[in-house]
């Protein structure tokens, strides 16, 4: 396990920015509230939409910027590396509570000032009753506010931030730059009718568009004069060069589209950042960047204009200014997305428009410049198709053999067929790209959160099943249900009572979305963001109120493998061989298998019932069938954009939920799979810890018979690897050739590899010192594991390790 | 009796393979890492950090099965009724190896696989010793090559050349160990005959039927150049010949001896690193063979 980059690999350079970053302490900046905070004071009378266009312009032209010593590409998010900006406006009251806690997180802290503290006091008190959570919480009926209280349907994350989980048009913004998008606004406010209330709402989003637009500019032009000055100022040659062709970047792309490869990549990387200094939502994605700045590439390079090596020391550059934007979440919410990183995706591979492999020149240097940071951030996807270069699987596997969880693998063999199923346009499915972890959008066409919306809890559903709709952690009755587990006479009638609930507990997140959505649409609609998602300047609408061409979304379901598992030991040991009775079930689970009789029925239910992730159709097919009762509820509702615009506004199922196993976990009791009270649950659909005992092309057939056609949030599978199990070539070869099966054969929807030793992973749990830049795949993403919760570094050291060697 | 089905093995033939290991073996090597491989019977197993002193095992099997201070202690002779013992561990401490399965249930277990199995991938016979099987392994042969899967066979070559014979047709690759070329050596090491070993690779060779050399490295027994030049020298004298692979010697097995309660021979003996092989490798390449390290 290498903990080092080798300083062979890359420039002085470079290796002294990625120092800086990584070594940078997170903290907190109050910039943003405080300019935020203000103009929303001296703006009461303002429609929200221009109170925001205000705030940003505000921001972009005051906030501190600076030029690293050495750096090739420009744009800080914050005063500081690592400082999180603060976003008042989504939430803000955890902040006084938590504050003298934040740099004493088990995972995820931060660093904060007395002064700090102090100004965000005062800032605090002004928003109270104003903010998005306020807000939301306010639309909901008091059954919704109960179940999310409950812990069974969860949105904090939703309520507490904006929605992001997207990537904008990134093709057309190196097309026709600022400036195009300035004529293209005039164009479409000329043709406003303002007597109508539909004009008059327009009419306030070109006049925020326009704000906004400009106020990036400024922001542009601001690094322009800093980096004039600078080089003035330079005593070095070779540097006051770079600092010039900053400065020159920087005025060219403040108006213009970018003319080469250099320009484009920082006119791409500055619309990464504002959208994340305008919103604080996460899963900000790049989309297939090897895509649509190859021809930057290509012409520089066959004119001899740029060097492979100049290119790949700026997209390592770029990786690391991407490492150095930062987020701070409430405790709640950190819980549920260990390691805090911003999951800004890059997605590289896949086909072209006609269906040919897409794989180039830059595809290859994207991969390599990302294998030699070995960073939490970009997060890496490559798209596999059945006719991808094997030359690149190759060097897929060895960037995979470093052992920081990237890249991961989309498969366009099930994605694409299930997009155009959507009614997606075939020319955008064959675009898609990943967002953020796994989930898929096609970029810059797509609104929000494609995955993300509530987490709902399997395990307290179904515990409610067996106990005639009563959750016994809340002691609430939700949902009346159809018997007690005691009266059950058959399996049968415990599945009719899953059927029962989950279709209550379905429609309940989908309110919950509804109402989140609706506080997200009127108090912080994103203006920037819009303004580079195709639809929303012809429409004059936000995304939120339906300007973007597709709308799907899909919350995520957590305990997927404990819910098959849990229904086939019932079905087992309980109805067909009775070796368990009702009564001794019931009593075992509610005394979380205490005593040695408890542990008895627990070892049963562990060792003599099937497990998912064995490819065995006895607990796959009861797993695919019960989640299948949740997914054909949910695809009956659609999104609050509906019939405002956008094709589809329909719901579908993902299970990308990041580590949120744990939290979800520690609010469930024991359940029938054997799994003890508590303790974290199955991640993504994953089989549970230690219950694969068949390797890995077990739990591909297993994860295969999943419904991913209709999973379109994500199929995440997490496999993890021991270091020696792809050392040599011909190992890499057959990983390569088991992957190939389970996307061209059995249409696996994604998978991902952990190469990590056990003994890693205990000794950096022990000496965290010693493994600061130690980084472990947690579903879905890379994280430092040091800055895990140490329930989330226990729950990955536990995970079955598959070896080829034995 | 096989003993065990593993899929995705990527070290015991080409490609994607699953492989069956087939219960008992005519030989009893020091090194062996599947002990439980040797006895044509079943095997009881205790893993001690599984045992949850629940005691059913002492209920099921009073003569046999006593409870010691933390765990428990097994008289293997006695055991009435192994087969029923399978059920009787809830925390499978206690595990039974073996299991008879007909052909055609192999086969079911083989087929889960098939579409990883790709162009150079299929099925491994292994042991114990396939060839000392019966009627079963026939069987399952001719089903496979119905089926048309490549078929791989792990061999001592330590049986009568006729069991070897008969499936002659059935098997694409043989997979055929050579430990030594010493009688006095490889009596006391494995229990055999080494002559049986030499003269069933000549009449192997003479068949014209495909093959891989496989030569374990094991300390003390055949890791010298010495011992290693003479078996690469007598490989050389046969025909057919191309590729001898070289099993370096570990340890992973060690720990079922003690859940079999045998004593390990071998104690104490030191993992063998792939560098150690050099010189073995390039002398076989010198005489023209493909070298590899492990399967």
């Amino acid at each position: 396990m290498q903990t080092e980059i080798k300083s062979t690999q890359v420039t002085q350079r470079i290796a002294n920015l990625r120092e800086k970053v990584i070594s940078s302490k997170p903290s907190v900046c109050t910039e943003r509230a405080k300019f935020y905070t203000q103009i929303y004071q001296d703006n009461e009378d303002q429609p929200v939409i221009i109170k925001r266009a205000l705030a940003l312009e505000k921001t972009l032209k005051e906030m501190t910027i600076f030029i690293d010593d050495g750096e090739l590409i420009v744009g800080n998010q914050s005063s500081q590396h690592r400082a999180a900006p603060i976003f008042p406006e989504y939430a803000v009251d955890w902040l006084p509570n938590e504050m003298d806690e934040l740099d004493k997180r088990p995972g995820d802290a931060f660093f904060i000032t007395d002064e700090h503290k102090k100004e965000l006091n005062e800032i605090a008190k002004w928003w109270k009753g104003k903010v998005l959570w306020d807000r939301g919480r306010a639309l909901m009926s008091q059954e919704l506010r109960d179940l999310q209280d409950s812990a069974i349907i969860k949105a904090t994350g939703n309520l507490t931030s904006g929605d992001a989980h997207i990537a904008v048009d990134f093709y057309k913004i190196l097309k026709i730059g600022l400036k195009g998008y300035l004529e293209e606004i005039r164009h479409y406010h000329k043709k406003t009718d303002r007597t109508k209330l539909e004009g008059v709402k327009k009419d306030h989003f070109y006049n925020a568009l326009s704000i906004s637009i400009k106020a990036f500019q400024s922001f542009i032009k601001r690094f322009h004069y800093l980096a004039t000055s600078m080089f003035l100022l330079e005593a070095d040659e070779k540097k006051s060069e770079e600092l010039k062709k900053i400065a020159e970047n920087c005025a060219a792309i403040t108006e213009n589209p970018p003319t080469d490869f250099y320009q484009a990549l920082q006119l791409a990387y500055f619309v990464q950042l504002v959208l994340q200094i305008e919103s604080n939502g996460h899963s900000v994605s790049l989309g297939r960047m090897d895509q649509y700045l190859f021809p930057f590439y290509y012409h520089d390079k066959i004119t001899g204009k740029i060097t492979e090596e100049f290119a790949s020391e700026l997209l390592e550059n770029t990786w690391i200014k991407l490492l150095s934007i930062n987020k701070i979440r409430p405790w709640s919410h950190t819980r549920f997305s260990a390691g805090g990183p911003l999951y800004q995706n890059v997605t590289i591979g896949g086909q072209t428009t006609e269906g040919k492999d897409a794989v180039n020149e830059l595809s290859f240097l994207i991969l390599d410049s990302v294998g030699k940071m070995k960073l939490t951030q970009p997060n890496l996807s490559v798209r596999f198709h059945k006719n991808i270069n094997q030359i690149f699987m190759m060097e897929c596997m060895r960037i995979i053999e470093k052992g920081f969880g990237m890249p991961s693998f989309n498969n366009d063999e099930i994605v694409i067929p299930g997009l155009l199923n959507l009614g997606v346009e075939e020319e955008d499915a064959m675009n898609y790209s990943a967002i953020g972890c796994i989930e898929i959008a096609v970029p810059g066409k797509w609104g929000y959160r494609c995955t993300g919306m509530s987490f709902l809890n399997f395990m307290r559903v179904f515990l409610a099943s067996m106990y005639d709709g009563l959750d016994k952690q809340t002691g609430k009755t939700f949902c009346k249900g159809t018997g007690n587990f005691l009266d059950f006479e058959t399996f049968d009638d415990l599945y009719k009572a899953w059927q029962h609930q989950i279709k209550f507990y379905a429609k309940k997140t989908i309110e919950i979305d509804a109402a989140v959505d609706t506080a997200l649409e009127e108090n912080v609609p994103d203006i920037l963001c819009s303004a580079f998602v195709d639809r929303c300047i012809p429409r004059g609408k936000t995304i939120k109120e339906g300007g973007s061409k597709y709308d799907f979304v899909s919350g995520l379901q957590v305990g997927i493998a404990n819910l098959g598992n849990s229904l086939a030991a019932i079905k087992k040991l309980v109805f067909e061989e009775k070796r368990i009775s009702k009564e001794q079930l019931l009593h075992t689970i509610e005394t979380n298998f205490e005593g040695i009789e408890g542990e008895k029925t627990r070892q049963l239910l562990l060792n003599f019932a099937p497990k998912y992730g064995n490819d065995d159709d006895y607990v796959d097919i009861l797993l695919k069938d019960a989640y299948l009762e949740f997914i054909e509820e949910i695809e009956k509702y659609h999104t609050t954009r509906y019939n405002r615009g956008p094709i589809g506004c329909r719901y579908y199922a993902g299970t990308s939920s990041i580590s949120a196993n744990v939290p979800n976990g520690a609010v469930v009791p024991a359940t029938p799979d054997g799994r003890k009270a508590f303790t974290p649950v199955a991640e993504g659909s994953s089989p549970s810890s230690g219950t694969d005992i068949l390797g890995p092309t077990a739990v591909f057939k297993s994860v295969a018979k999943l419904p991913t056609k209709k999973i379109m949030g994500g199929v995440l599978l997490n496999q993890k690897l021991s270091p020696a199990t792809i050392q040599k070539d011909t190992d890499k070869e057959k990983l390569i050739s088991v992957i190939r099966t389970f996307f061209t054969d059995l249409k696996g929807w994604h998978v991902q590899y952990n190469i990590v030793s056990r003994e890693t992973l205990l000794a950096a749990k022990k000496n965290p010192e010693k493994y600061r830049d130690l980084i472990v795949r947690v579903a879905g993403y890379s994280a430092f594991f040091t800055t895990l919760s140490p329930d989330t570094q226990d729950d990955i050291i536990a995970r079955t390790e598959h070896s080829l060697n034995f | 009796m096989i003993f065990n089905v593993q899929r995705f093995s990527t070290h015991d033939g080409n490609g994607i393979r699953t492989v069956i290991f087939y219960k008992g073996c005519p030989l009893s090597c020091w090194w062996c890492s599947n002990p439980e491989s040797q006895s044509f019977d079943y095997s009881v197993l205790y893993k001690k950090k599984f045992c949850k002193n629940f005691g059913d095992c002492i209920l099921a099997e009073k003569k046999a099965i006593s409870k010691t201070k933390d765990g428990i202690q097994i008289n293997r002779d006695l055991i009435e009724n192994p087969e029923k013992l399978k059920n009787t561990c809830l925390s499978k401490a206690l595990t039974i190896s073996g299991e008879n399965k007909t052909a055609a249930e192999i086969l079911v277990e083989i087929e889960k696989d098939i579409l990883f199995f790709g162009k150079n991938g299929g099925v491994t016979l292994s042991g114990g010793e396939p060839f000392a099987q019966g009627e079963s392994l026939t069987n399952l042969l001719q089903l496979l090559k119905e089926k048309k899967i490549n078929v791989n066979v792990e061999t001592t070559l330590h049986v009568k050349w006729d069991k070897i014979e008969r499936h002659l047709t059935l098997v694409d690759t043989f997979l055929a160990d050579l430990k030594h070329t010493n009688k006095e050596k490889f009596k006391k090491y494995t229990g055999g005959n080494v002559s049986l070993v030499m003269t069933n690779m000549l009449k192997l060779d003479n068949s014209g039927a495909k093959y891989i050399i496989r030569i374990p490295v094991i300390p003390g027994f055949n890791h010298s150049e010495k011992e290693m030049t003479k078996m690469i020298d007598f490989v050389s004298s046969l025909k057919n010949a191309r590729e001898i692979n070289f099993l370096p010697y570990h340890t992973f097995g060690v720990e079922k001896y003690k859940m079999l309660g045998i004593p390990y021979l071998m104690k104490n003996t030191k993992k063998t690193e792939d560098d150690e092989l050099e010189s073995y490798m390039k002398y076989a390449e010198s005489k023209g063979f493909r070298t590899k390290i492990g399967g």
